[in-house]
């Protein structure tokens, strides 16, 4: 339970510049789904998962994605960005219960 | 007597501050999370399309849309799923939304993907659950309003939602 939050960035190990770059993002998160009582009715409550995760370059926003409990668990996301300066790359996952992680990588050129 | 009487009214005081307090940080842990929780609700797909996209008219995308999800899938608690578009991705036209929708989960709309004109590539990726077998469908919005939409079936050998 101490991993949840924790993100890990895969940047391919090259990049040119002015590729359309494929980044995985990956957060350890337990994702609750719904619960239901011995009725079968649904539990209210805050449940706890992500519901947004914003992925920016060089500060601008290149894709965000809004998720609901329908997303499996240590969620992973694919996107793509087109590396055009070297800079950086951020990744943040925000879930209900206020949580805040954020993963960056740094682009460079070879 | 006015002295025990004195006691008795700070006492009552007392508890009625700490009521206050008590009322009060009752409030605060709760944060109505209605708006986030807004996209994802305990639906029908036809809801969710309608509530979604208010009727508006889906063209078939096989044309341009490609739908990576297993035929089958062995458990419904981790299903990766990948949605690439051909677009050209320039200001003036680009891919605003990729949706994906399960038909057959409890909630519906799984994500929806936001993504601009730097992205340079019309594409997402994630791990999905899938409840039971089902249409998954991905529904894409394109920068002119237009939709298109492709859908694909998905068997699922032990369900992954619970509940």
């Amino acid at each position: 339970m101490s991993d949840i939050g924790k993100v890990r960035l895969r940047v391919p190990s090259t990049i040119k510049a002015g590729d359309v770059v494929q980044v995985r993002a990956l957060v350890i998160h337990p994702m609750e789904r719904i619960e239901r009582d011995t009725q079968g009715k649904i539990i209210q409550k805050n449940y706890n998962y992500i519901n947004k995760v914003i992925a920016t370059y060089l500060g601008k926003t290149v894709a965000t994605f809004e998720t609901t409990q329908s997303v499996a668990e240590n969620p992973f996301f694919t996107f793509t960005f087109k590396a055009t300066d070297p800079g950086q790359l951020k990744v943040q996952f925000l879930d209900t219960t206020g949580g805040r992680y954020e993963g960056t990588a740094d682009i460079k050129f070879s | 007597m006015t002295g025990q009487r004195r006691v008795s009214r700070r006492t009552a005081l007392k508890t009625l501050s700490a009521l206050g307090v008590a009322a009060v940080g009752g409030v605060i842990p709760m944060p109505p999370s209605a708006n986030a929780q807004a996209l994802g609700q305990n639906e029908s797909v036809e809801e969710a399309l309608k509530r979604l996209f208010g009727g508006k008219p889906m063209k078939d995308g096989a044309a341009s849309i490609k739908l990576d999800v297993p035929l089958i899938a062995e458990n419904g608690a981790v299903v990766p799923i990948s949605v690439s578009v051909e677009s050209p991705m320039t200001p003036t036209n680009y891919v605003k939304h990729i949706y994906v929708v399960a038909d057959k989960n409890r909630i519906p709309v799984v994500t929806r993907v936001t993504l601009a004109p730097e992205a340079g590539r019309a594409f997402m990726g994630a791990n999905i659950r899938l409840g039971e077998s089902g249409d998954v469908r991905a529904i894409v919005e394109q920068s002119d309003g237009s939709l298109l939409v492709v859908k694909r079936e998905v068997k699922v050998t032990v369900g992954g939602c619970g509940g």
